[in-house]
């Protein structure tokens, strides 16, 4: 099982040059069902992520483009009349896939930005009052550019709050970059990856998530970050219970990718700035300092 | 809340009853139309709330005042007294009530109902007063609380309230009580002289009607600082009657304080006797509102305020209006051995009778005389036939106009005060001087708390003959008559006539005698511990905590309780605030961690063991392994819950002792 993950890691790490944490995070935010928002500038690989991401894993996938004259519809899908057959036949919308890329959801409609996320909480559509399961799995990556580019919808905070991470890719290392000047062109090396997972072994793996110890002591390290969000000055929001089980959720997930039956403080520090980040922030506060300052506060080890 | 709102109904209802509450004890010394005031204030006040009638204008107010002023002084006649006082400010809390308008009406009347609860004590200290005042406060209280909020609370909730403030309220009060300086009052008004209300007064006629006083109420409580006389012993001298009118004994001039009585208040005026004195004790004097105190003879006090009269008596500069504790010493007369002989004008005093009167009796008295005996013959002589034909009654006939002969030759039968009376009249008669005493006899032991009790229907009237070389001498014409009357007190001298016209014959009852007997000794610790505190006790009191009393201490006193307090709450908030206690893991972890810090690589707080030990290799490279290893040891027992690894942790981390040196 483990050589699985680390041949996971390491093909994504082949077309993501340099990118091996967000490569993990991305995997952890996968396996413990959760769904991910890259921030990140146009260019700095996020699509290339998700779909390397599709591949390696065996998933069916899609990309949605959002542009601010996206209707719901365009998503779900949508019922036509077909002339011959007399009756109305459900188109599915780029929605019915096992992973779904959604690029630049900042710029879609509030409605439109709702119906996807709603779709991403249910795991199912609901259309012309006919309620349709959505594949399993089902993946959510959305990409949105920062928010302070032109022609953006900013997400609300509560629906920030479904993504299960946020991450960003940042500039590639100088090493990095060099070795993608040289190396072979990133879609080529995309193409030639082959699946190493199938269906079955992605809900083994994910399962295995919840089977990841967390003890006492680590729980306590958890209680004591939360309730510091909670009470502390810093934080002009606290993390919310769903933050905080989410939290937990992808501490095993990263645990387990680490090789490890139990969760450590680590693996919740680790995960810290991409599951909190976001659910902190306010307009007061950005999300990355207010988690960086929670980590250096909070005594890892019961005084 | 704004104060300007106007007062809610219900508000209306809590003040009412809070003024019934503090008011209620006074009704029964104010006059009635004050009564009569206040429920038509009330009532008025009630008409205005349902809309029926407008609050007094101007006019009617001015007149409503004018009303009370005149009222007051055709009640009371005199302004600058207790009484009119309280009065006064009973009809303006009263009167209150038709000015009541807003929130800050009410809490002026509540607070103004707090100070008429105070006058309370004014009047009366014992304990049904004090439980009194107790609920009276709760009730005002409670009125206050209710006040608070929108005034809707349930007078459950507000008395409940209202019992919870005051009992926190109890430490502090116990506090104050202790240390608070007892100030004298800056100005006084003087309580109402109306008349003697005790067994002893000021004369004795003893041909009136027998109107002793039978009332059970205690007079005296005495403590005793070393030896109890004995029951004959226990006479408590309170007045002489030196002069007779023919019908009324009275002190007279030059005896009586009050018409040029030499009185000695200070220790240096009178000589003490050389040898020590026989007893030493503490009286507590109920209010007698007359200035006459009791002791055995000699006394001596050294009380503020208490001075001695040339007869032996102990008076006070002030008429006793509250209880009185007083301490005294005692010389019985047998113990003083020098005697000044009697002046002339004592001599003459003490012989003092009337120009006629008594014709039969004078002339008992010229026999006895002529036979030439001693002044004690001549007592014995007398008191021989009142042994043999006088008859103790405590409802004797009333006498005629000769009231000595009357009861010698007539009546024979009577009280204390017939025959003390009609002894010394003969004994001046036959030319031996001789004077009424006035006082208490007796009084019960009270076993439990160690001290006498004398009550009223203990007051008693005795003779003093002065003999030649031995001074005045107790001679009670009583005892020749009836023993038992000394010996054990009115109750078995006169059992049947006793108390008969109580309205329940109590006294009949053991039971109820003792349990009366308990009310009593209850009432005496309470006065000694309560009422009696007054700033010489204070400053015992704090001596014996203090050892001696200085400001330093005096704030170590006030201000450690309240540090202790604060402390407990700290320590308190502290414990429940940290909660339970760390994993056996994470305390040896922290052991590792301090041990490292002490050779410089100190964990950061929110440094995960894994960066830490990474750190470490960076700084501390030689200490790495080890580290290393303690670290895995941790996790594996911290995270992993593995118990072997606790146990390894726990040996790994007794044997970690890092040399400070730095390699």
């Amino acid at each position: 099982m483990q050589k699985i993950i680390s041949a996971v890691v390491a093909d994504i790490g082949k077309v993501l040059l340099g990118k091996d944490h967000q490569v993990k995070l991305a995997l952890a935010c996968l396996l413990s069902r959760g769904h991910l928002l890259i921030e990140d500038l146009p260019g700095m690989g996020k699509t290339t992520l998700a779909h390397a991401l599709a591949q390696v894993l065996g998933l069916s996938y899609k990309r949605v483009q959002f542009t601010s004259d996206m209707l719901p519809a365009d998503i779900v899908g949508v019922s036509i009349f077909e002339r011959d057959s007399g009756n109305f036949r459900f188109h599915e919308g780029p929605v019915f896939s096992q992973l779904l890329l959604a690029d630049e959801i900042n710029r879609a409609s509030p409605k439109t930005q709702s119906a996807l996320l709603e779709a991403m909480e249910e795991r199912q559509v609901s259309v012309d009052g006919e309620t349709r399961p959505l594949p399993q799995p089902f993946f959510v990556i959305a990409t949105q550019n920062p928010l302070h580019q032109s022609g953006t919808f900013t997400l609300p905070e509560s629906q920030l709050d479904r993504f299960l991470m946020r991450i960003s890719l940042g500039y590639p290392t100088r090493e990095a970059e060099r070795a993608l000047f040289q190396g072979v062109d990133p879609r080529e090396q995309l193409r030639k990856l082959r699946p190493r997972l199938d269906r079955a072994g992605l809900a083994q793996l994910q399962g295995l998530v919840g089977q990841v110890k967390a003890s006492s002591s680590l729980l306590d390290y958890l209680e004591r970050l939360v309730l510091h969000t909670r009470q502390s000055q810093d934080c002009p929001v606290g993390l919310s219970p769903r933050g905080a089980l989410a939290l937990l959720h992808a501490a095993r997930a990263w645990a387990l990718i680490h090789g490890r039956g139990h969760v450590l403080p680590e693996d919740i520090q680790a995960v810290l700035p991409a599951v909190a980040g976001h659910r902190l922030q306010s307009e007061s506060g950005d999300g990355a300092q207010l988690v960086e300052r929670l980590i250096r506060q909070v005594d890892v080890i019961a005084a | 809340m704004a104060y300007s709102e106007r007062l809610p109904r219900e508000s209306l209802l809590w003040i009412f009853a809070a003024q019934f509450a503090v008011l209620l004890p006074h009704f029964a010394r104010l006059p009635l139309w004050i009564v009569g005031g206040w429920l038509l204030a009330a009532w008025w006040r009630t008409e205005v709330s349902r809309g029926r009638r407008e609050l007094p204008g101007k006019p009617v107010k001015l007149l409503v005042v004018t009303a009370v002023v005149g009222g007051l002084l055709l009640s009371y006649r005199q302004w600058f007294a207790l009484e009119p006082m309280v009065a006064l400010l009973a009809v303006s809390f009263t009167l209150k009530n038709l000015e009541l308008l807003t929130r800050r009406d009410g809490f002026l009347s509540l607070l103004l109902a707090y100070f008429v609860a105070a006058t309370l004590f004014v009047f009366d200290q014992g304990i049904p007063h004090a439980l009194y005042g107790v609920l009276a406060v709760l009730v005002v209280t409670a009125a206050l609380v209710a006040q608070a909020g929108a005034g809707s609370a349930g007078p459950r909730r507000a008395i409940g309230l209202s019992a919870r403030l005051l009992a926190q309220s109890v430490p502090l009060m116990l506090l104050l009580f202790v240390v608070m300086p007892r100030l004298g009052p800056l100005w006084a008004v003087p309580q109402e002289d109306a008349g003697a209300s005790t067994g002893v007064s000021d004369s004795m006629s003893p041909g009136d009607f027998a109107n002793l006083s039978r009332s059970d109420k205690p007079a005296l409580r005495i403590t005793f600082d070393g030896p109890v006389p004995p029951p004959e012993q226990r006479y408590w001298r309170g007045l002489v009657y030196a002069d007779f009118d023919g019908r009324r004994w009275s002190q007279g001039f030059g005896v009586d304080p009050r018409e040029g009585g030499r009185v000695y208040w200070s220790d240096s005026e009178q000589g003490l006797p050389e040898v020590g004195p026989r007893y030493r004790y503490q009286v507590i004097q109920e209010p007698t509102r007359s200035r006459w105190l009791f002791a055995m003879a000699r006394p001596h006090s050294v009380t503020d305020g208490v001075g001695e009269t040339r007869d032996d008596r102990l008076v006070r500069a002030e008429p006793v209006f509250s209880r009185l504790a007083y301490e005294v010493r005692s010389w019985p007369r047998d113990t003083i051995n020098d005697v000044p002989p009697l002046s002339d004008f004592e001599r003459r005093r003490n012989l003092q009778l009337p120009e006629g009167g008594n014709p039969r009796a004078r002339a008992w008295a010229r026999r006895l005389r002529a036979q030439d005996l001693s002044a004690g013959e001549i007592s014995d002589a007398v008191l021989s036939v009142f042994n043999r034909r006088f008859i103790y009654t405590l409802s004797p006939p009333t006498l005629g106009a000769d009231s000595v002969d009357a009861f010698l030759y007539d009546s024979q039968r009577g009280f204390c005060e017939h025959f003390a009376g009609s002894y010394v009249f003969l004994m001046r008669a036959a030319g031996v001087p001789a004077r009424v005493v006035a006082g208490y006899q007796g009084g019960e032991w009270v076993d439990g708390e160690q001290y006498l009790l004398v009550r009223q229907y203990d007051a008693h009237a005795w003779a003093e003959i002065w003999t030649e070389g031995r001074g005045w001498q107790r001679v009670d014409p009583t005892a020749a008559v009836a023993p038992e009357r000394v010996r054990d007190g009115l109750q078995s001298a006169a059992a049947d006539e006793f108390m008969r016209d109580a309205l329940l014959p109590l006294h009949r009852f053991p039971v109820l005698r003792q349990l009366r007997l308990q009310w009593d000794m209850i009432n005496y610790r309470w006065y000694r511990a309560v009422v009696s505190f007054d700033s010489e006790r204070q400053q015992d009191l704090l001596r014996d905590l203090l050892g001696r009393v200085t400001s330093v201490r005096l704030a170590l006193l006030v201000g450690l309780p309240a540090v202790l307090a604060l402390l407990g709450v700290g320590a308190w908030l502290w414990l429940s605030g940290r909660g339970r206690r760390p994993p056996p893991a994470a305390r040896l972890y922290r052991q590792f961690c301090r041990r490292l810090a002490r050779c410089g690589v100190e964990r950061r707080r929110g440094e995960a063991p894994e960066d830490f030990v990474a750190r470490v290799h960076r700084e501390r490279p030689q200490l790495g392994p080890m580290a290393a290893s303690i670290t895995t040891a941790y996790q594996r027992a911290a995270y992993a819950d593995d118990p072997a690894a606790l146990k390894q942790l726990r040996r790994l981390v007794r044997g970690f002792w890092p040399s400070l040196r730095r390699g």
